[in-house]
């Protein structure tokens, strides 16, 4: 049984030989570069510097051997350009803040700043301001808040329609191209990494991939103005979606049946202990936007819809369900009312859990090779029985995770069967 | 209460910054005490908001304009209430740890603890142990707040406390950490003297941190 199969045979919860794995598919299910490196020399692959495949989380590029000796079943097909507007081409040099050798787009074009600090610039063009700060010592970079003055009086969503862009006959070529060769070159199961049907996502408030963003931009007042301000939030909105929608159509040209799973948007929804918006908010807000979105994927396309928010969003969850979500990621278990037992009894016939693995806020940094064993095994038990679960940690697997801890993880799904 | 107190409360409740202002204004122009109409209009508003956020009727974003409407009227509270040597229910240093430049969790526990009379000085984020070490020195304080988003950088908030362990500090401040990683274990082994959840919860550790009751 190959990745592909065996991942469609859990995308219908058919038994398969083990629960499939997924690391490195997409954005929210990769690993951090420095962490990659260890992993690569412990399964004694020959020295090399990783490749940065995004930027923004510092997100290494997995590759074919790391794949085939950690059995992973998934491929992704990125879009082209990363969160800072530019494409990944031309690799040149770059150093991890911990001193391990990298590779990185000829674009990523940076300064170090009198603190240490790494500012990087938007779409590699040096003579804008920065949108991305590494701190000295720090392991991510986040978004420089390039917030503009507001006239509240005066609020227009037509600011934000720069950032809102269809895709090029280039990208749609380049789209169709890659996955052709996946598809085609390897037993991968494809993930196609859309994103834009993420309407409201905070990572792209910012702009970090525009010269100049205009209108409402810090993340402070985002949530603000999503209950002062509702008419300007739905006016950005609209250009949000209006474009998803489109460019949806135009990916389904490019790519076809030949991904399974679409990655559509990443709008955390969830803290810790329960969600960050209101479930009326969120039914009035968002979800008619995710709810036409993934109804014409299910008309137009045999493609699953990956959905990703992190957090307590057990209470939004009947909601996902309605608005045509698939698959549920990254199942952070350890958020309130997320316990996998109750999730799986509750969901288990109607969401696909990706995710929920292992905890990576504290068991798969802080604890022991066995801790992670042990709860990576209780996780295939509940959220595997039956199929309908993709073996994956929750959320990136981060900076400083111990290398012993990522092999028990990834070694905890093989050989155990999944049955009906 | 007075009427002009009621409206001013029920105001910054439902997070109308501008009426908000405009009733504090009347208040004021009634002759009203700032101190006054700081505990019984402000804080009171503030500790309905939390409680609010507590059972579920109220989210980020409704924190967020409440807070909006309690600042309209501190702004103009504030140079009354220094005038009158008003003193603040603490004095807070915060900061997101070194390394981690997150800082929404972090200024909304600013913004409610200000709303519950707190004093704050707000050092940003990616703070070096050094620089709590130094705003304590300078500034005092009784509270110093930590947060952090990041497994990576939570280490800081340990490496925090000892600086302030070192610098002979320690015993003269009140610690309390917070944040997506943190927990009431957290908090014990890195030797903070308490967690808060959230907002609201951040509100009521400090106020038991620094031995003031609800106003």
């Amino acid at each position: 049984m190959n990745g592909r199969e065996r991942l469609r045979r859990t995308l219908r919860r058919e038994p398969t030989d083990r629960a499939p794995i997924d690391m490195g598919s997409t954005a929210v299910t990769g690993i951090q570069a420095a962490t990659y490196a260890r992993v690569r020399k412990a399964l004694g692959l020959p020295d090399a510097p990783v490749r940065v495949e995004e930027p923004f989380q510092i997100l290494a590029e997995v590759e074919e051997p790391v794949r085939r000796a950690l059995g992973i079943d998934t491929i992704g097909l990125p879009g082209r350009d990363t969160i800072f507007g530019f494409p990944n081409v031309a690799w040149k040099p770059w150093t991890l803040p911990d001193g391990t050798p990298a590779l990185v787009s000829e674009h990523f074009r940076y300064v170090v700043d009198e603190k240490g600090d790494t500012l990087l610039f938007p779409k590699g063009d040096t003579s804008a301001s920065p949108s991305g700060r590494l701190p000295k010592g720090g392991y991510y970079f986040d978004a420089i808040i390039r917030q503009g003055p507001l006239d509240e009086e005066h609020l227009d969503p037509q600011d934000w329609a720069e950032q809102f862009t269809a895709f090029t006959d280039e990208d749609l070529r380049d789209l169709e191209t890659r996955s052709l060769r996946l598809y085609e070159d390897t037993g991968y199961s494809l993930v196609g990494c859309f994103g834009q049907a993420g309407v409201g996502d905070i990572a792209f408030v910012p702009g970090q991939m525009l010269r100049v963003p205009k209108g409402l931009r810090d993340p402070n007042l985002w949530y603000e103005y999503l209950a002062s301000h509702p008419d300007y939030i739905r006016g950005i909105f609209d250009l949000w979606a209006g474009n998803a929608m489109r460019n949806l159509e135009l990916y389904r040209q490019a790519v076809g049946d030949r991904i399974d799973v679409i990655f559509m948007g990443g709008t955390d929804f969830g803290g810790q202990r329960g969600t960050l918006v209101s479930p009326k908010m969120f039914r009035e807000l968002f979800k008619p936007y995710y709810k036409a979105a993934n109804d014409w994927v299910h008309r137009n396309t045999g493609w699953k819809t990956f959905y990703h928010s992190c957090g307590s969003v057990a209470k939004l969850l009947d909601d996902f369900v309605d608005m045509g979500v698939d698959i549920l990621n990254p199942v952070q278990c350890s958020a309130v009312g997320m316990e996998p037992e109750g999730l799986k009894a509750k969901y288990g016939d109607r969401l696909v859990f990706w995710g929920g693995g292992v905890d990576t806020q504290q068991t798969m940094p802080f604890g022991t090779a066995a801790e992670v064993g042990a709860q990576a095994g209780e996780r295939l038990r509940t959220l595997g029985a039956g199929g309908g679960y993709v073996h994956c940690a929750i959320h990136n697997i981060q900076a400083r995770t111990p290398v012993e801890n990522v092999l028990a993880f990834f070694e905890a799904a093989k050989g155990s069967p999944v049955l009906a | 209460m007075s009427e002009k107190l009621q409206t001013l409360r029920r105001l910054i409740v439902e997070g109308q910054a501008k009426p908000a202002r405009e009733a504090c204004e009347a208040a004021l122009s009634e002759g009203l005490p700032p101190v006054r109409i700081l505990n019984e209009a402000l804080i009171s508003a503030m500790d309905e908001v939390g409680k609010l956020y507590e059972c579920g009727e109220y989210f980020v974003p409704e924190m967020l304009i409440s807070v909006r409407a309690m600042k309209e009227a501190l702004s103009l509270l504030k140079p009354r209430l220094q005038a009158a040597e008003v003193k603040p229910a603490g004095r807070v240093v915060a900061g997101t740890v070194k390394g981690d430049l997150h800082d929404i969790g972090k200024n909304l526990v600013c913004m409610m603890l200000e709303g519950a009379g707190f004093e704050i000085r707000d050092l940003g984020v990616d703070v070096a142990p050094e620089r709590f070490v130094a705003a304590v020195r300078e500034g005092g304080a009784d509270l110093v707040a930590l947060s952090a988003l990041l497994s990576t950088t939570m280490p800081s908030m340990k490496a925090t406390i000892e600086a302030l362990r070192e610098a002979g500090l320690r015993e003269k401040v009140k610690v309390m950490v917070g944040g997506a990683p943190v927990s009431d274990k957290v908090a014990r082994e890195y030797g903070a003297d308490g967690y808060a959840q959230d907002a609201s919860a951040a509100v009521a550790l400090a106020r038991n941190l620094a031995g003031v009751g609800v106003a």
